[in-house]
């Protein structure tokens, strides 16, 4: 390839690309830009808006958020959402890589069976279990209890193994058999060898077991009965019409955190998902 | 040794489900010391608790009944969480304040109980009617399950320095000093359409008459009661009749070709949930000449009007005594064209030309849990929370219509006695306290909606669906059908 | 007299141990025997019981009489087999262990001690120790659930039939509406046609959207990749439900669409209205896709800096274009390394319930039964169970459902490419 010559046919495929790339990032950034927008909606009211603006902006909406707190309790939802994101992703990430590791490096008897099982059960339409868990969870008291949720969340993780199982797959087992000529346990060759090797893979699966708490809608709806224990999706959810800059600003607010993350950890996050796909 | 000792993990995991199970299962009743504090978990609508009133109800309650060691607290739920799903394992609230179809949809499962009238002091004031929401028949007997507080039916919103500087001479023909559209849909409707018509704005879109999203069966009901159609039928007992739903029955089919006309003034808005979203800013910045809602959104258009008016420079407490005084709350027209055609001339049509209008109403009241530990305190706390005191206060601070005659006779708002006239004169069809009418929404409003549509098809190049009022008969056949499976089908 | 202890163990959870003088094995045993004996006792067969009478005695909320639940009940039960089931293990695995102590001993050997015996089974078997949490915890809260769906569909709850009133167990009769109820068979296939062609078509503009917008983003020419990248980020951000409610917005009659619309002095449009058909499943499928590209393209990305770039060289040498280098290089390694992703995605856009539930929810259009032409089967039993309350119906329509994706992905995975490498484990 030289340098010097660039054809008429390689800057029509970039201006041709570029028009492409362009065309996607607005068609994903507009209505992003407009539920921005109309967080700075002066009046509170999407209907002063003409199009696709407000006619005139304010950061009410934020200060509201945070300081009119006597009926849609935002920082508090921000809290519990944080605490049951946090803890969810802690245990979950645990639960999920134990179990990945395990059913990719072990052959026992019932692996093919606990695969082929965590395929199907991960096809049952889940609101329809949602009459039981509530059931269950009444029975053991755990109503009205953020604990509820995280045991929930993180109980659900392992089933999502498929990726991490993947990205284990392709540590070689020589490794392991190495360490275990030395005499390692296979607990010690979790801890020593396989979780540092998969860190990139930790961090992808913290962050999406973060993600899902993080936005979920259905289950604190169902679990959390008191506002004060709400989390931001439910207590944005059941703000009033009128209130919609209010709603699109505690929108905004939540998203933010996923994109900070999202960002500092990109590089983990492709090498996550891409080793999970390919098995080879 | 070859084998491996196994299952120390079989055995940590029965033990821990075994005492889970062992300690949940006597956890049910844990009796309760006698000299507690009783705490009452009161759960009220969003609008009580956004503008004080309920704050200023429990602090008055609590302050009165300091001594016998009762609190009343907000129970702070959502305020249309399910009493059928939280009641039963005790995360519900003792006392409820719901609209009547809500709460005997509960009562019918006897999730709240039934009180004795005589029990409260609210009771003499309350008119006959409103305790009729509340009735329930069990086994050929009547109770009552509610407490009524107060009634709601579509009201007419509209701002008082809007009217047009004439109307005393050019849209007041009987001269009785009541604007002649806020007497008939006819003249509504001429009215609309004069500021329809002479709107300046380029797109003509700055300036409408009457609003309303038209997808909504309580809210635009009028257009098939007063033409005879009901929900359900009555038995000769008097009770309900789950079976007979009559939406098509009477003529409620040209009721409907008068919304359809209707609709035709208004903007494609009409047809989804936008103008009932936006009615309180539209109404306020003068866009829509009045719009349709219940009194108790009366502060939220006071509240959008007041910011209204301190954008043209006013103090705040000026802006909100001027959005007070300037914003109106009328009963709706009370007369609709017989023949459902109502771009005629209303002085053209003699008396018998017309109907009476019959809203959908509501009333609105407190229920007690059947679940509650502490039943005469909630008894207490209803009373408390019904008496003259506390209503006049929830009427000031919320707008609402008590069904107290004592407190609706002394504030000088008659929107109240409107309202009871209206009921007696029946001309309030109540939503029917019986569970079923959860089913009755969802196929209306798809059919309502629809209809308003059918004024905009022929603009964008469709057929019209509703050209006839053979057309509107089968297809208000068609949702009583629908209702009547959706009720049917699956129960045995 | 050897056997004496395997007897008295297979009577005796852990008394065989204890005989073999295995005093702390056979003391948490025997823990677990009279926990269990507890359990039972206690609330063990009453639950059982339950499960299969579902209540005897109705509650009577105003009398403040306190009856059964009969779903509570069903719940117990279910849960109550469960704990015999993992006893029965836990008690197989007490027998077998008395029986490797006999024959150690029979050789003469020295039982190891209990804390060595806890290392070796902790290292040995280390895969019962890491999957017991993670197992414990889905049997609870995702396959207990489950059976109690499954279960409730035999049942008549739904209807006038819910608490206080008692539940009863009815058979296949909620099958049997199913297959002879016109409403409800017209309704469940039209419905299913239309899941199918939306999980099809879905599936496949996700997975190409996002394979295309990476392989765009992967181009040489295109610099800034992590700035273009960002934009499909942020729509990954935000919490689903709000994306969809605010496109609910976004094409109602007052949504900035048909603002712009109208002020070109055109007619608005009903996009998401009743009789708007077609529309509105397009505009779902796109509404769909727009949030569920950011994913897939990331996974594209990562799959495709996985691929050997040797293949393309090889192939631009051999003058291969680019569409045939895409058909014959790309395509084949992608698709055959994400089966698994493939079927994943496949599913949920099948169970997809956000979609229309927020975009077009409330309405039912003539022909359907509780349904609205864009209305997926998921959407149609969350109007039937939860909207309508008929659960039994609502129940045995979602084992159907759960039925047909099994058989289709199931057959589907154990064909796969991934599946199949499976088969030469390591």
């Amino acid at each position: 390839m030289k340098k010097k010559h660039v054809s008429k046919a390689a800057i029509l495929d970039a201006v041709i690309t570029y028009v492409i790339l362009i065309a996607v990032c607005v068609i994903f950034f507009f209505p992003v830009l407009w539920i921005i927008a109309s967080s700075f909606s002066r009046s509170g009211s999407i209907y002063d808006i003409k199009g696709f603006f407000p006619s005139s902006f304010s950061m009410a909406s934020y200060v509201k958020l945070f300081r009119d707190t006597a009926m849609y309790n935002y920082p508090n939802w921000l809290l519990n959402t944080l605490f049951v994101a946090v803890f969810s992703s802690l245990i979950g990430t645990v639960l999920v890589i134990l179990t990945a590791f395990t059913i990719s490096t072990f052959q026992f008897k019932s692996r093919r069976l606990l695969m082929k099982s965590a395929l199907v059960l991960s096809m049952f339409p889940s609101f329809m279990g949602m009459t039981a868990v509530y059931l269950i969870m009444v029975n053991f008291n755990l109503i009205n209890q953020l604990w509820s949720l995280i045991l929930i969340y993180a109980a659900g993780a392992p089933m999502g193994y498929l990726v991490q199982k993947g990205y284990f797959d392709t540590i070689s087992n020589t490794i392991y058999e190495a360490a275990r000529i030395d005499g390692a346990t296979n607990g010690m060759i979790f801890r020593k060898i396989t979780l540092p090797l998969a860190k990139p893979m930790i961090v992808y699966t913290a962050l999406t077991q973060f993600a899902w708490p993080w936005s979920d809608f259905i289950l604190p709806k169902l679990l959390l009965k008191n506002k004060e224990l709400w989390t931001v999706s439910v207590g944005l959810a059941s703000l009033d019409e009128t209130q919609f800059s209010r709603f699109a600003a505690g929108s905004v607010f939540i998203s933010v955190p996923i994109v900070i993350l999202y960002f500092s950890l990109s590089k983990f996050l492709v090498a996550g998902v891409s080793a999970g796909a390919v098995k080879e | 040794m070859r084998r491996i000792r196994r299952d120390f993990a079989v055995t940590a995991c029965v033990c821990m489900i075994a005492g889970m199970l062992a300690g949940c299962g006597n956890s049910d009743s844990t009796p309760k010391d006698p000299d507690e504090i009783i705490t009452l978990r009161i759960l009220e609508n969003d609008t009580a608790k956004s503008k004080g009133y309920l704050d200023e109800l429990l602090n008055a309650f609590n302050e009165a009944h300091k001594e016998e060691g009762i609190v009343a607290v907000d129970a702070n739920m959502d305020e249309y969480s399910n009493l059928a799903e939280n009641g039963p394992y005790g995360y519900g609230p003792d006392v409820i304040y719901q609209a009547n179809d809500k709460l005997m949809a509960y009562a019918s499962d006897k999730h709240i109980l039934p009180i004795s009238p005589e029990d409260y002091e609210c009771a003499e004031y309350i008119p006959e009617q409103a305790w009729d929401a509340f009735r329930l028949q069990v086994d050929g007997e009547s109770y009552t399950c509610g407490i009524p507080v107060n009634i709601q039916e579509p009201m007419l919103f509209y701002r008082a320095d809007k009217m047009p500087e004439n109307w005393e001479t050019e849209w007041d023909d009987d001269g009785n000093g009541v604007a002649d559209f806020f007497e008939n849909w006819n003249d509504l409707y001429a009215y609309s359409k004069y500021l329809r018509d002479t709107d300046p704005s380029a797109n003509k879109d700055s300036q409408y008459g009457f609003m309303a999203s038209f997808n909504n069966l309580y809210l635009n009901g009028e257009f098939i009661f007063s033409y005879g159609g009901y929900v359900f039928g009555k038995n000769a007992d008097g009770t309900l009749n789950t079976e007979d739903i009559g939406f098509g029955k009477g003529n409620a089919a040209t009721g409907l070709m008068a919304l359809r006309q209707m609709a035709g003034l208004m903007n494609e808005g009409c047809i989804d949930d936008t103008i009932t979203s936006t009615r309180y800013e539209k109404v306020a910045d003068g866009t829509y000449f009045c719009t349709v809602s219940t009194p108790d959104t009366y502060t939220l258009f006071v509240e959008k009007l007041a910011l209204q008016y301190e954008d043209s420079g006013m103090s705040k407490e000026e802006a909100q005594a001027k959005a007070e005084e300037n914003l109106k709350m009328v009963e709706l027209p009370v007369r609709l064209p017989a023949d459902g055609d109502l771009s005629r001339d209303s002085s053209e049509l003699a008396d018998g030309d017309w109907v009476e209008s019959v809203v959908m109403g509501g009333v609105n009241g407190y229920g007690i849990s059947s679940y509650t530990k502490y039943k005469d305190a909630c008894v207490e706390f209803v009373n408390f929370a019904t008496s003259y005191d506390m209503i006049k206060t929830r009427q000031e601070m919320l707008g609402i219509a008590p069904t107290r005659s004592d407190v609706s006779a002394e504030s000088g708002d008659q929107t109240s006695e409107l309202i009871f006239q209206s009921l007696s004169e029946n001309r309030i069809y109540l939503m029917p306290s019986v569970k079923e009418v959860d089913q009755i929404w969802t196929p209306s409003q798809t059919l309502l909606g629809d209809v308003a549509k059918d004024s905009f098809r022929a603009n964008s190049g469709e057929t019209e669906k509703y050209k006839t009022v053979e057309d509107m008969q089968t297809a208000l056949d068609g949702v009583s059908k629908n209702i009547y499976d959706a009720i049917y089908t699956l129960a045995d | 007299m050897k056997k004496i202890r395997v007897y008295a163990s297979s009577v005796v959870m852990g008394s065989g141990q204890l005989m073999q003088g295995q005093w702390i094995k056979g003391l948490l045993y025997l823990g677990c025997l009279a926990a269990f004996v507890t359990y039972l006792v206690t609330t063990g067969v009453t639950d059982i019981i339950g499960f299969f009478t579902l209540g005897t005695e109705t509650a009577d909320p105003w009398l403040g009489t306190k009856g059964d639940d009969s779903i509570l009940m069903m719940l117990r039960g279910i849960l109550a087999f469960f704990i015999i089931a993992a006893y029965g293990l836990l008690h197989a695995a007490n027998i077998r262990d008395v029986k490797e102590g006999e024959e150690a001993l029979a050789q003469g050997k020295k039982l190891p001690s209990f804390w060595k015996a806890f290392r070796t089974f902790t290292d040995r078997k280390f895969y019962v120790v890491a999957l017991f949490v993670p197992i414990v915890g889905v049997l609870i809260l995702n396959v207990l659930p489950i059976v109690f769906m499954i279960l409730i569909s035999f049942t008549n709850y739904g209807g006038d039939i819910v608490p206080p009133a008692l539940v009863d167990w009815v058979g296949l009769d909620n099958y049997g509406k199913i297959l002879t109820l016109t409403e409800i068979k017209g309704t469940f296939f039209r419905i299913l046609g239309w899941n199918l062609v939306w999980a099809v078509l879905a599936t496949f503009l996700n997975y190409f959207g996002g394979l295309g917008l990476a392989l765009l983003l992967n181009k040489k020419c295109v610099k800034g990749k992590t700035f273009w990248r960002t934009f499909p980020i942020l729509a990954y951000a935000i919490p689903g439900f709000i994306t969809l409610l605010g496109f609910k917005f976004l094409f109602s009659y007052g949504g900035p669409i048909n603002y712009y619309i109208t002020m070109n002095g055109g007619t608005a449009v009903g996009f998401l209205d009743i009789d708007a058909g077609i529309k509105a499943k397009l505009i779902g499928l796109l509404v769909n896709t727009w949030c569920s590209v950011p994913t897939s393209m990331l996974l594209a990305t990562g799959i495709l800096s996985n691929m050997n770039t040797d293949l393309y060289d090889a192939a631009s040498i051999d003058g291969a274009g680019r569409w045939k280098q895409f058909t014959k290089i790309t395509l084949p390694f992608v698709v055959f390394s994400t089966t698994p992703v493939i079927i994943t995605s496949f599913i949920g856009n099948f169970n997809n319930f956000g979609v229309f539930y927020f975009l077009r929810g409330g309405l039912y259009n003539d022909g359907y039964f509780l349904a609205s032409d864009t209305d997926l089967l998921i959407n149609w039993l969350y109007n039937l169970s939860i909207d309508n309350n008929y659960y039994g119906i609502g129940a045995a329509v979602s084992l159907v459902i759960f039925i047909i994706t099994s058989v289709i992905s199931l057959s589907v995975y154990v064909r796969s490419n991934a599946y199949r490498k499976e088969d030469s484990f390591r």
